[in-house]
Parts: C-alpha cells; sequence; structure tokens
C-alpha cells in the first residue's frame, strides 16, 4: 500500500471524514482552516477559512453538498462544499469538539466541551441542505451532561438514538427524538477518555477508541459489548472497514509521555484487526507522531491516516488487502453462508 | 507428538473462529431483518441515503458522464 502524503496542514491533524463516495477527503487540523482533497490523487480540491481557532472536528451530509465544523472559537460553522462560502455561524459558551450528520442529512449534533460554568452538551440542529436556504438559529434540543462531560457522540440507524461516549469511559444511548437518556454503560476503563466513536455503514453497531489501549465493537441498541480490540498503546481512533471485516485503530503516545521519541517507540503505526475474530493481522507505518484520526472509505477502496506531525497519508488498498480471507471465511463463502 | 499436538491446537482455533464467524453472521442477519421491518412500520425508505440522492439529482437533469481509462 504506497500512500499519497496530503501537506496542507501546518498543525496536527484533528478529524478526517470521506464524502459517501469516497472520492473526496475533509481534513482538519489545529491551524484554523478546513482542507478538501481528491481522494484518488491527493490533489488539494479547496480550503475552507473563517473560524478563529484550532478546528477539532468536521462532517459531511450524505449529499455531498454541505459540511459542517466545530472548533475551539466556540462555533459550529456550515459550508457550502462548491464554492466554499460559509453559509450559517452558531455560537456556543465553549469549544466544540465534535459535529455528525444523521443518516438523511436534516440534523447535525454538535458535543460542546465542559468549562468552568458551563457543562457539556449534546446540541442538535436543523439542518437544510439547500446552500440556497436560510438556517434556522434555533436550537432542535440540547442534552446536558450532568455528569462525565461527552467527548464524541453520533446517529444511530434510524436516527433513533444518538450515543456519545465520554470522558470516564462510558457510553450513554438517548432518545433522538427526546434527549431522554435511556442507558449508560461503563464500555471502557473507569476515568480513561474515549477519543473516537465511528459506525458501521448501517449505524447499527459502532466502533469506539479509548485512552486505555482498548477499541470495542458495540450494538448500538442495547450497548452491549460484541468485540474488543487490545493495543500497545493509547488509541486516538478506529474505523470499521466495509466489504472487508476489519477494523482499523490509532493511536500512540505523545512525544512528551515517552522518553525517546522513536517512531518504533511511539508505536505510531495504523493498527488492522480482524473484526470478528478480534486479532491483528497487520501495521502500517509512516507518521512520525501519533494517530489523531483514522477514516475508511465507504465503498471499501482505501484509508486515511492523520497524525499530530500534521500530515494525512492516504492509502488505496492492494490486492492482498482484498484476498486476505481465514480459511473458515473461505468455507463459509463456498457454502453460500456469507 | 509434538506435530500431533499442534495440529490439534490449530483445529481447535479454527473451531473457534468459525463459532465465532457463525454468531456473527446470525447477528447480522436478525438484526437487518429487524431494522428492516422497524423501517417499513415507520413509513421510511429501506434505504436513506438512495432517496435522498434521487431528490437531489432530478433538477439538474443531464447526467454526467465520467469516463475511467
Amino acid at each position: 500500500m504506497r500512500p499519497t502524503l496530503l501537506q496542507g496542514h501546518e498543525r496536527a491533524l484533528t478529524q478526517i471524514k470521506y464524502n459517501r463516495d469516497g472520492d473526496i477527503i475533509f481534513s482538519t487540523a489545529k491551524d484554523q482552516h478546513i482542507c478538501a482533497w481528491f481522494a484518488h490523487n491527493g490533489e488539494r480540491l479547496g480550503t475552507y477559512h473563517g473560524h478563529q481557532g484550532a478546528l477539532w472536528t468536521v462532517d459531511v451530509d450524505p449529499t455531498s453538498t454541505i459540511i459542517a465544523s466545530g472548533a475551539a472559537d466556540n462555533t459550529v460553522r456550515l459550508w457550502d462544499i462548491r464554492s466554499g462560502k460559509c453559509l450559517k455561524v452558531w455560537d456556543f459558551n465553549t469549544a466544540v469538539k465534535r459535529v455528525e450528520f444523521n443518516e438523511d442529512g436534516t440534523q447535525l449534533l454538535a458535543v460542546t466541551e465542559k468549562r468552568m460554568g458551563f457543562l457539556g452538551t449534546i446540541v442538535v440542529l436543523d439542518i437544510n441542505l439547500d446552500v440556497e436556504a436560510e438556517q434556522s438559529d434555533e436550537k432542535a434540543m440540547t442534552i446536558t451532561c450532568e455528569d462525565a462531560k461527552a467527548t464524541v457522540a453520533g446517529w444511530s440507524y434510524m436516527s433513533k438514538y444518538i450515543i456519545a461516549g465520554h470522558e470516564d469511559g462510558t457510553i450513554s444511548q438517548y432518545d433522538a427524538k427526546t434527549g431522554e437518556q435511556l442507558d449508560n454503560t461503563q464500555v471502557h476503563e473507569v476515568d480513561t477518555v474515549i477519543t473516537d466513536l465511528q459506525w458501521s455503514s448501517d449505524r447499527t453497531y459502532f466502533i469506539t477508541a479509548g485512552k486505555d489501549k482498548t477499541a470495542k465493537l458495540v450494538n448500538a441498541r442495547d450497548l452491549e459489548v460484541m468485540k474488543t480490540y487490545v493495543a500497545d498503546t493509547p488509541l486516538n481512533s478506529a474505523s470499521i472497514t466495509p466489504k472487508k471485516d476489519f477494523v482499523i485503530l490509532g493511536g500512540g503516545q505523545a512525544a512528551m509521555d515517552v522518553t525517546t521519541t522513536s517512531t518504533r517507540q511511539g508505536k505510531f503505526e495504523a493498527r488492522f484487526y480482524h473484526k470478528i475474530f478480534e486479532e491483528e493481522i497487520g501495521r502500517v507505518r509512516g507518521h512520525f507522531g501519533p494517530l489523531n484520526t483514522v477514516a475508511v472509505d465507504p465503498t471499501g477502496k482505501g484509508y486515511a491516516s492523520g497524525g499530530e506531525d500534521g500530515y494525512v497519508r492516504v492509502h488505496q488498498f492492494d490486492k492482498a488487502y482484498f484476498d486476505f480471507t481465514y480459511e473458515v471465511e473461505r468455507q463459509a463463502k463456498a457454502q453460500g453462508q456469507m | 507428538e509434538d506435530a500431533d499436538r499442534g495440529a490439534s491446537a490449530d483445529l481447535a482455533v479454527v473451531e473457534h473462529r468459525r463459532r465465532l464467524l457463525m454468531e456473527w453472521l446470525a447477528w447480522r442477519e436478525q438484526m437487518e431483518e429487524e431494522v428492516r421491518e422497524e423501517r417499513i412500520e415507520l413509513g421510511l425508505p429501506l434505504d436513506p441515503i438512495e432517496g435522498l440522492l434521487k431528490k437531489s439529482e432530478q433538477p439538474e437533469g443531464d447526467e454526467e458522464v465520467i469516463e475511467i481509462e
């Protein structure tokens, strides 16, 4: 897998997102602008300027019309992908750490930071995917996290639940219509931060990454932990691959936390695990710092990682990747069971 | 004797994987069916995204052809 290096950010990457067709990659970093790239050749399609602080998060709607972003300047912004125009700014009391569109792009959630005097919240905004339309100023719903703040959140299948990962290692399930908390479960080790939450393509289950060096595959309906992937370094990100039953994990110890900064010591590798068998099957090296974000092309053709080193590395999966199967998988396929 | 022991250990691993795979496939099948029923019941499109794309493509009219070399 020969990677394409995307050079356009001057600071650490914070999130990467592919659009639904897998041909455009959006990236955010601490350097205050969003970049859009062509996935197949790494050419930069454009940048989106306007935020006045580090960018923490980006998402693209399912029709690839609008992107949403959240930043340390306490705003959520909507952008017209094509023209680069900022369509809307919503102000909050604290930084916005995560945004995500629901499955049909009619609503956006935003996770806000907890800070002196302000509890962490999950805010829902109504979205109009027409770039000419006026966006509503009102917040459709606010969920306040009284106990541990949410660090990540997303929408389940049918926009039925909002699922949040918290700083204390628990996961919450909320009714996405009413905001009522339905469940809260300790999924990662007590008082370890959940750093990422990404969905399966049908949003019936998701993967979380944790500072406790594990990633968990969780059923969105009952929050049952179905699989656990054990790594040897704190994890910042985890993603589920379509087509193949793999998951990709990214992490690594920050330079200030290790005695030497050699890439081997820091374990700055993307790790591939078999989703069902929980076994590690391979690693991809290349970054000079921890991997802050990994994202998989929804069409299954490749993946991208973003590092503390300021680089995005885009990989197209090769034949060996698609050919890799366990004997039991080959047998099940031959018998028409999968 | 060592080779035999290795072989039976391998067999146990393979059987374990087979069980995990069958459990997973059964869960997926059940989940997909239940979500499908739930969507029909609520009058939601089976694929939330396909419906959206048709809607947004209609006004454009002319079809874009992308040539792949």
